[in-house]
């Protein structure tokens, strides 16, 4: 199969770990805010549950690009752990760039 | 329409999601353990199960996360001690469905696959999640 297939699992990867990221930096600096300071609880009940589903997407995305392999031990630890701390899901971006052009060298099979 | 209004439709496509997402992630175990068991033997439809596995089985499976913490926001299950059980073993049975769904692109890339046995897994989940959703105990 081409490098174009793993391309584009890497760029899901990239897009659902920013996807989570924003989420949750959604819900822990706004939301919550609002719902303790404010007393609006909307906000918690709509971005729980998407946060929840955002969370839910990388990490299967996560686990199926550490299944296939091509993933050192420290880089599946970072992938898994970036998804408890707000903004270190921007930081993977990077991470999946240097991925994505190793793959593009040849670098990794 | 409110959402409560709308519970048995919601309901029913969860339902159909789960019976989606439950058999593409049984076919693949299966394929899995043929092409274990003897190396070769899926190669002409590993292509065709990798295609379903992403236009069917994986978009089931975020079907039923969405209709099901739909219903149970809508429900207000969250604090039933058989929802969050229930909700362990469906992350277990998503957990699986990435390996299988990772195994399954290295087969379709002619790599080695693990020796990783998920039927069993499967079964036990999708007979607990019914069992506890039926039953709520």
């Amino acid at each position: 199969m081409s490098n174009d297939y793993e391309s584009t699992q890497l760029r899901w990867l990239g897009i659902l770990s920013v996807l989570e990221a924003t989420t949750l930096v959604l819900l822990v600096a706004v939301a919550v805010p609002l719902k303790h300071i404010a007393g609006w609880n909307v906000a918690v009940h709509v971005m729980g549950p998407v946060h929840g589903l955002a969370f839910l997407g990388y990490c299967w995305a996560a686990i199926q690009a550490v299944t296939e392999g091509g993933w050192s031990r420290s880089e599946a630890v970072r992938l898994f752990a970036t998804a408890f701390i707000p903004f270190a899901g921007f930081a993977n971006a990077r991470l999946i760039a240097r991925k994505s052009a190793a793959l593009r060298t040849g670098a990794v099979q | 329409m409110s959402l409560a209004a709308l519970y048995p439709w919601l309901k029913a496509l969860h339902v159909v999601s789960a019976f989606l997402f439950v058999a593409g992630t049984i076919t693949t175990s299966i394929v899995l353990a043929a092409e274990r068991a003897n190396p070769g033997s899926v190669e002409p439809v590993a292509g065709f199960l990798a295609k379903s596995e992403r236009w069917l089985t994986t978009p089931a499976m975020l079907l039923v996360w969405a209709f099901g913490l739909t219903l149970a926001v809508t429900a207000g299950w969250f604090s039933n001690t058989w929802l969050q059980v229930k909700l362990a073993f469906v992350v277990l049975l998503s957990a699986v469905h990435g390996i299988q769904s990772g195994q399954l692109r290295r087969l379709v890339r002619n790599k080695a696959l693990k020796s990783w046995t998920t039927l069993p897994l499967i079964l036990v989940s999708m007979t607990a999640v019914v069992v506890l959703v039926v039953v709520k105990p």
